[in-house]
């Protein structure tokens, strides 16, 4: 494990310093080969492919660290992977859109052998470099420019300080982003210790930029199974310091306190928890009787689900398509499979670009749905030979099948939006007959005998994790979500929650929505006094019942 | 997996309830779901939920050849109801203001608690017109007898039946969901012993609707909800096809409640269902028959009055059968609010002003589903739309759809056109009239005839001038003019008709109610108010799909499995948000 994690790391620090460099030049070439495309043939898609080199380096990179953290998440999740339905994008994925490029020193010595200090001589901490933590400053500081909506919240409660009290141990990814999380959660008056729920996922300098601060942050870029639980365990047990609220992704850290430290457990005055796999841990910890403390479920708050899903969707299936084959989208023939929320986005944007769209669903209301939207509802089979694009985003297993892909056209593109890597049948093309050919990173044509090539993006795997990024708009209201989170479950009266599993309540969903207003110079406009009567509502909100649909 | 959205679903219930709604469906609703979920199989074995292949076999073979039969009366019909709408558009403003007095004694109270208001259920009316006759003597005095000589009810003139039947088949062609409904249940009779008393309005949709009722087995009576909405013709249809009829356009208010206490009080014969519009049927027997009441099998109602009204009933614990909750089906409200307001919105503003949309400036109050079914049509045109909205999380929907979110002062002076769908009251007020630039529309999508602030414009130095039924300008001293249109009342309502798809909407969800609550084992329902089950408003949504063609992929055996759901659904968890 630690063998290929160093291997793996030269290679990252290499690509990802291309990455920063790269984007904008690559960005450029594709625009460049998008016209040229016009006048060479359209048909010979390789030759086009090759035309874009700058392309493969900053793929390569991205690709490599996802499948390293696939392999080593499997052992601890697999068995509850098929459950989740929706993947939180903001969860699984806010790594992939910010490497770490500073990539620390050639020093290799592990972080947990070295004594570390920062310039106020604290040593509770361990990160790769604290001398990277200016440089981690900067970063904080750019991802606070798109992240207004915590800063809000900063001025607004700063006198208040609803967490003043608050002992919070949290385990996210580590990035710029997060660190405005935790360092909003300081100024609110609470104390933090943090570490990683994932080994690849820290940016190291932002981690010593915390450090620098005070926070006590555990974890550095590529750690070992055995560092993540050590750092783990350095965040909850320390001397003269119990927490008393949990911040998780992934449910590995209350997992690991549920266990180890029952006693601590116990006391804990809430759980607020992100990630789909960690919510089901939670319910049934609940299930079964032993969750003693309220847990909070934000990932499935309406702000947060809109935005992970139907917005978050909507942009990066255009860009993933983009960046993977430069196809164009108009009068293209499109089949959709499933007009759930993350259908619903794909089939917005797809329309919008003038691609002919048709959808696929088994449920009649959301069939019926795609019919009043204006689009055609057929079966798989009925448009299989037309189409020009396959995208699923159903949940399902083996939505598009072998005998599908039989009959498909030649340069049809398949590709998944919607879960894991069940949706299309990938090993029913590993067969001898089929010949894969890698065309770029992401990118594979699969060969038929006759000379027919179908174009698989990502392996089947998730294309926006794969290929596109996630806006920082979108981890800022994850990020508002866990914030307010927190502070309800801290600051409720005793006995509004009890030892149980919550969503979070719709006012505060509200309040996350009301704070990223302000990024769009929205104006919100005021009930009056006589209005809210009118209407039987409170002024400030909740403005809707619980079962309003949005 | 099933069980864990049980859980999600029932801890969300479990937080903040909004005092201004009454809660109690919530927990039944959870265990509602089990008790589905037990049921299932049985579900799909016994009546109205075949395969999903089976029943669209049974559609198509149905619609096809029926679609090129149509094509020619259709036509007709509608060449024919197209002009008759610009004609009658005051004959219908009439009936509306007057029916608006006349239910204002009974509905002032709740109304203003209600935050949608149903199309379906308010305005079926307004479509369709209705001859009367010259025969102006009471239908109660006069001996009425049908070809068969059944004598049991009370219409205005027999003698329309013929032309009556003619629309019931115009209408029959519209709501292909039902006669779908009533092929599939065929040799079945899932209503078989239901005896029905209904009031809604009495139109040729709702004749589909009760004949349908009377093909799966129920026995009906029934009046209508409405004192102006009656279609007489139809009346005699349904009358001379053996069905007790209590209706005529234009009853006074006596006769109104001597024709439902008709309905309920027959001799040998004891309502076992109500099917309900507006409450105005329920109240009645809770009062003057509690002993029928009790022994009621279950109450199906449309309004959100009616709504209203059922909870009161059921918090005061006097509620002593189970009662559906039609109107907040997912189907229905979808159908109801987004995708009728969006056509209607267009051809409302159409009709009344005949403006042109693109490059207009538009303000659209409120982003709930009525607001973001106008901003979609009208961004459809390329207009310029603005927003105001007080809830954050619907403000944020708007700005992710690309619309500015604005509050209405800031953009009262350049707009071309304010559009009010807040269900609120006062959105515009007069100080905003005062400002706003001449030529400027003003119109209401939302709620009753609150929103607009017209009081404050029956002012002395202010003139009004009707310029075409439904369209005033309000001329201010300097000259400035307002369009103010339907004065303030509900645009969709007065200008515009409401399609037949949507009524057919709503009335396969009421028969699928009735035979919901008719045929649940004792014990599902308690004596509370539900929402109707997913499972139905799935079936609800499966039988319009024919209409368009749709084909729904089948899940596999396997993929059901993996999903941990019914191959035939429910397919969704309850908190599911559509």
């Amino acid at each position: 494990m630690s063998e290929t994690a160093g291997d793996a790391k030269s290679e990252v620090k290499q690509a990802s310093k291309e990455v920063k460099e790269s984007e904008n030049v690559a960005e450029k070439y594709s625009a460049m080969t998008v016209s040229r495309n016009s006048e060479i043939n359209m048909g010979e898609l390789s030759s086009v492919f090759s035309a874009v080199p700058t392309h493969k380096p900053v793929k390569k990179q991205i690709q490599f660290v996802e499948e390293k953290q696939e392999f080593s998440r499997f052992p601890t999740k697999t068995g509850r992977r098929s459950l989740s339905r929706s993947i939180s994008q903001s969860s699984t994925d806010s790594y992939c859109s910010a490497a770490s490029y500073t990539d620390s020193s050639d020093d290799e010595t592990s972080p947990r052998d070295k004594t570390q200090v920062n310039s106020k001589g604290s040593s509770d901490f361990c990160v790769k470099n604290i001398k990277q933590a200016e440089f981690g400053r900067r970063e904080i500081e750019i991802a606070e420019q798109d992240m207004s909506a915590l800063i809000s919240l900063r001025k607004r409660a700063q006198s208040e300080k609803p967490l003043a009290g608050a002992k919070i141990v949290g385990c996210t990814h580590i990035t710029a982003q997060t660190a405005v999380l935790i360092e909003t959660l300081v100024a609110l008056g609470a104390q933090c210790r943090w570490t990683a729920c994932n080994i690849y996922s820290t940016q190291n300098e932002v981690a010593a930029a915390l450090a620098e601060r005070g926070v006590a942050a555990f974890a550095w870029k590529g750690e070992s199974e055995d560092d993540f639980w050590w750092c783990i365990d350095r965040c909850v047990n320390t001397e003269g310091w119990q927490p008393n609220m949990i911040l998780d992704d992934g449910g590995d850290l209350t997992h690991w306190v549920y266990k180890k430290y029952p006693n601590v457990f116990k006391k804990i005055r809430g759980i607020v928890e992100e990630s789909v796999t960690g919510v089901h841990r939670l319910y049934q910890l609940s299930k079964a009787g032993k969750l003693c403390v309220p847990a909070m479920n934000v990932n499935d708050s309406v702000t947060k689900q809109k935005f992970d899903n139907l917005y978050c969707c909507r942009e990066s299936i255009l860009d993933g398509l983009k960046r993977t084959t430069d196809v164009m989208f108009g009068g293209k023939q499109v089949v959709v499979c499933g007009y759930g929320e993350v259908g619903k986005g794909c089939s917005a944007a797809l329309k919008a670009l003038g691609a002919v769209v048709y959808v696929t669903e088994i449920d009649p209301i959301c069939a019926l749905q795609a019919c009043m939207d204006g689009f055609r509802v057929v079966k798989l089979n009925e448009v299989i030979r037309l189409v020009d694009v396959i995208i699923t985003c159903t949940g399902n297993k083996n939505v598009v099948t072998r005998e599908q892909l039989d009959r498909m056209k030649n340069g049809c593109i398949v590709c998944n939006m919607g879960h894991s890597n069940t949706e299309i049948d990938v090993a029913s093309l590993r067969t001898p007959e089929l010949t894969w050919e890698r065309v770029r990173s992401q990118v594979d044509h699969v060969i038929w005998p006759d000379g027919k090539r179908v174009i698989l993006l990502a392996e089947g795997r998730l294309l926006n994790l794969s290929c596109s990024t996630v806006p920082t708009f979108v981890l800022s209201i994850t990020a508002t979500t866990q914030a307010l989170a927190l502070i309800e479950l801290y600051n409720a009266p005793e006995g509004r929650y009890k030892q149980d599993v919550y969503l979070l309540p719709k006012k505060m969903d509200e309040y996350v929505a009301s704070l990223h207003l302000a990024t769009f110079d929205a104006h919100l406009t005021e009930l009056t006094d006589e209005q809210a009567k009118y209407l039987g509502l409170n002024k400030n909100g909740p403005f809707k019942p619980n079962y309003y649909r949005y | 997996m099933a069980k864990e959205k049980n859980h999600i679903g029932g801890s969300w219930e479990d937080l903040a309830v909004p005092e201004y709604f009454p809660e109690p469906y919530t927990e039944e609703r959870a265990e509602e779901e089990e008790e589905d979920t037990e049921e299932a199989a049985r579900d799909g074995a016994v009546k109205c939920s075949p395969t999903l292949l089976r029943m669209l076999k049974a559609a198509e073979s149905r619609w096809t050849p029926r679609d090129r039969d149509k094509a020619e009366p259709s036509k007709l019909g509608r060449k024919v109801s197209e002009a008759e709408a610009l004609k009658t558009n005051m004959k219908i403003q009439l009936n509306d203001q007057q029916e608006e007095f006349n239910k204002l004694p009974t509905k002032a109270g709740p109304r203003p608690l209600s935050h949608s208001v149903s199309q379906s259920s308010a305005d079926s009316f307004s479509s369709v017109g209705s001859v009367s006759s010259e025969d102006e003597s009471p239908p109660q005095k006069k001996l009425q007898k049908t070809s068969k000589g059944l004598t049991d009810f009370c219409i205005k003139n027999i003698k329309q039946a013929a032309f009556g039947r003619k629309e019931i088949d115009i209408a029959q062609q519209e709501m292909p969901a039902l006669m779908i409904l009533r092929k599939r249940a065929g040799g079945e009779k899932p209503l078989a012993g239901a005896k029905v008393a209904g009031c809604t309005h009495i139109t040729a949709h709702t004749a589909v609707l009760i004949e349908t009722l009377a093909a799966l087995g129920a026995q009906c009576r029934w009046a209508a909800c409405n004192i102006f909405s009656t279609q007489n013709s139809v009346a005699a249809a349904l009358a001379e096809g053996g069905i007790s009829v209590f209706a005529w356009k234009g009853e006074s208010e006596d006769d109104f409640l001597w024709c439902i206490d008709r309905c309920v009080a027959a001799d040998s014969w004891e309502p076992n269902l109500i099917l309900d519009d507006g409450g105005d049927l329920t109240q009645w027997m809770y009062k003057k028959y509690p002993s029928l009441f009790k022994k009621l099998k279950g109450i199906v109602e449309e309004s959100v009055t009616g709504i209203y009204r059922l909870y009161q009933l059921s918090k005061a614990g006097k509620l002593c059968a189970p009662a559906m909750n039609v109107n907040d089906s997912v189907t229905k409200q979808k159908f109801d609010s987004i995708y009728c307001c969006k056509e209607s919105i267009l051809d409302g503003l159409k009709r009344t002003t005949d403006v042109m949309f693109g490059g207009k400036q538009v303000v659209v109050c409120g982003y709930g589903e009525v607001g973001k079914g106008c901003c979609a049509a009208l961004k459809g045109l390329g207009a310029v739309i603005y927003v105001t909205e007080v809830d954050p999380i619907c403000a944020l929907q708007a700005c992710m759809d690309g619309l500015r979110v604005v509050t209405l002062s800031e953009v009262i002076r350049h707009a071309d056109l304010v559009i009010t769908c807040t269900g609120n009251k006062d959105v515009v007020t007069r100080e905003h009239f005062d400002r706003m630039r001449s030529g400027c529309i003003v119109c209401n999508m939302g709620h009753s005839n609150t929103e607009i602030d017209l009081a404050s414009l029956r002012t002395s130095e202010l003139k009004w001038h009707r310029v075409r039924p439904q369209v005033d300008h309000i001329i201010w001293p300097d000259g400035k003019r307002v369009v103010l249109l339907a004065e303030g009342r509900l645009l969709n309502l007065s200008c515009s008709t409401v399609p037949s798809f949507v009524l057919s909407v709503t009335a396969a969800t009421q028969a699928l109610a009735l035979i919901e609550l008719y045929n649940a084992p004792a014990g599902r329902y308690k004596q509370d108010v539900y929402l109707l089950p997913k499972k139905m408003d799935e079936y609800v949504a499966s039988l319009h799909l024919p209409m368009f063609d749709a084909h729904v992929t089948e899940l596999t055996d396997e993929q059901a499995q993996y999903l941990s759901i019914s191959k035939h659904g429910p397919f969704k968890p309850n908190y599911y948000r559509y």
